[in-house]
């Protein structure tokens, strides 16, 4: 299940990154950490009740009986559950955000005079990604019935898109600041390593989740190796595009 | 009615409705067959100022002084207390069972034992208003009883009609909760619940019964006046088709089709034609969302689900705790 959801992942980001290149702008301008003045993520009311509900969550899984308990702790009742639309998906929703905006205070990078050698974009959305997965450790032995209910037909497409955000965010923290055709693979291989990172990592029982580390270094150096990062998808959908092309041209098209 | 009484009664309707239609046509002409539609489409902007001076209310597209409105509603309701079921399923083109299906699970009615602990309340106390017939408060209290194990959550319908709320009782009859204190019907008006504590109800339902209130303003204020902080108001109601051509094809269903069917069925055309006209005229879903949060109530999300391509929609409200 864990691997076919993962291709289906990559299959997505790809799909949606190549299809909405108007959205997705959209959502970079809207979304991102830098936007100090944008209103808080969620409403008070729907805030307090999430936030308590997350403290139940390494016990009762991500679940309405966890929503239930946090309304409760948040001064309201079982039947103030109503507020949230999408129910369990919304508690999911809330992690999801709350720890993609986290990053920001959480890792902090030496600026460029401060040391001898200046940290690489690669190295620091490597440090990105690990400080990310981290935030999952509390609730790791829950975070595979979270997987489960963000693959549902009706949340994968906000799943997906809050993916996106996440690598968006982690490329505007290391400093990428690039506009060229490359802005959509770094995302979109970013977007694919981080997940299927995060699903190995519900099944690593190393300590300290030493294997999770490998595993993403390994991932990372995939790419690497096929041309810095970047190099690995342009290439391949220069070579896709130039095939495409070519057999409309043998179908005798004119392009 | 069983399908055997019902066929009896189109059989006898459609040689009654013939000589009836003869006998109404002046007071009916505008509402022959074909030019319901265009009639209703000229009718939508009736001159409102008027109206609220003078103390009018509207009755479908007719205008009535707000002293009869109650009253003539009392008796749409009476007049098709039996038949109401027909005419819901005329109306939502068969699927309304599944609506209050759906909107009862989405409620998730009931306190769970396993998960609560043991010195809390025990149940729900929910008020079901317009519940008339019982529909919605016999599927709370099953949701209540199978799904969370809760035999303690209690239901109280209010209905402005007797005769709604005595088909009600009898139809109890035939569910567990007849003769428990879980269920009871009150005779009351939705824009003056006196009876009912403030801050004494968990969750306030209404279902296809709000369009038909005089003052819908005043009914979300008592709502929000007996709900306990955190509690929630909870409305099932015919909406806005939100797909151009979907809307033409269902307003010329409904504007030309059921009346006229409710004539054969029921044998009681003007009850069913100011039913299809309060659908029209209630408000679109982002106006109702709005009465909702004037009222003071918090909105989860955009503030309204919809059901069927907006034929019907679901909206919420939380009383801020
Ligand atoms: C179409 S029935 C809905 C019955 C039931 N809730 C259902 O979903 O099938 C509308 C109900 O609203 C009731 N009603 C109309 N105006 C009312 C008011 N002001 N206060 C309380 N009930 C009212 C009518 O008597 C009628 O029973």
């Amino acid at each position: 299940m864990a691997s076919r959801r993962t291709s289906s992942v990559l299959l997505g980001t790809f799909r949606a990154a190549s299809r909405r290149p108007a959205t997705t702008w959209r959502q970079r301008c809207c979304y991102h950490s830098y936007e100090y003045n944008s209103p808080p993520p969620f409403p008070p009311a729907e805030s307090a009740i999430l936030s308590a509900a997350l403290s139940h969550v390494p016990s009762y899984g991500f679940t309405a009986d966890a929503l239930r308990l946090g309304a409760r702790d948040a001064g309201y009742m079982d039947v103030s559950t109503n507020l949230l639309p999408r129910g369990v998906f919304d508690l999911i929703n809330y992690h999801l955000v709350s720890q993609r905006l986290a990053l920001k205070n959480s890792v902090q990078f030496p600026s460029a005079g401060e040391q001898g050698k200046k940290l690489g974009t690669g190295s620091k959305v490597r440090t990105l990604t690990l400080a990310r997965l981290r935030a999952n450790e509390p609730i790791i032995h829950r975070w595979q019935e979270a997987l489960a209910i963000m693959a549902q037909p009706s949340y994968a497409p906000a799943s997906l898109a809050e993916l996106a955000r996440l690598a968006d965010e982690m490329w505007y923290l290391a400093g990428d600041e690039s506009v060229d055709s490359s802005w959509y693979t770094k995302r979109a291989s970013l977007s694919a390593i981080y997940s299927a990172t995060e699903v190995f990592m519900t099944q690593d029982t190393s300590k300290d989740f030493i294997e999770t580390e490998k595993f993403l270094d390994s991932r990372l150096g995939d790419v690497m190796k096929i041309g810095g990062f970047i190099g690995a998808l342009t290439e391949w959908t220069d070579y896709t595009r130039h095939s495409a092309v070519n057999v409309l041209r043998s179908k005798g098209m004119r392009v | 009615m069983n399908a055997h009484s019902a066929r009896a009664l189109i059989r006898g309707q459609l040689l009654a409705g013939g000589r009836r239609a003869v006998g109404s046509v002046e007071r009916e002409q505008y509402r022959c067959f074909s030019c319901t539609v265009r009639q209703a489409q000229q009718q939508q902007t009736p001159p409102k100022t008027a109206q609220n001076k003078d103390g009018t209310t509207h009755f479908g597209f007719e205008t009535v002084a707000e002293a009869l409105k109650e009253q003539k509603v009392r008796g749409v309701f009476s007049s098709v207390a039996s038949s109401y079921d027909t005419m819901n399923d005329l109306m939502s083109l068969g699927i309304h069972r599944l609506w209050k299906d759906h909107f009862v699970r989405n409620l998730n009615p009931g306190r769970n034992p396993l998960t609560s602990g043991p010195s809390e309340q025990k149940g729900w106390n929910i008020l079901d208003i317009a519940g008339g017939t019982g529909d919605i408060a016999f599927r709370m209290l099953d949701h209540a009883s199978t799904i969370n194990h809760d035999a303690h959550t209690k239901v109280t319908v209010a209905d402005i009609n007797p005769e709604m709320l005595a088909e009600g009782r009898k139809r109890a009859l035939e569910t567990p909760y007849a003769r428990s204190s879980r269920l009871n019907f009150i005779e009351a008006n939705a824009e003056k619940l006196d009876m009912i504590p403030d801050s004494s109800i968990d969750l306030y339902t209404v279902a296809f019964g709000i369009r038909n209130f005089t003052h819908k303003e005043a009914a979300i204020r008592e709502a929000y006046r007996v709900l306990k902080p955190g509690g929630v108001f909870a409305v099932l109601e015919f909406s806005k088709v939100n797909n151009g051509l979907f809307d033409a094809v269902y307003k010329r269903w409904s504007f030309s089709a059921i009346p006229l069917i409710g004539q054969l069925v029921a044998g009681d055309r003007d009850s069913y034609q100011y039913l299809v006209e309060s659908i029209e005229r209630f408000p679109s879903q982002t106006e109702f969302r709005d009465m909702i949060k004037d009222a003071g109530f918090l909105v989860p999300g955009q503030g309204w689900e919809d059901l069927t391509g907006g034929i019907a929609a679901i909206h919420k409200g939380v009383k801020p705790a």
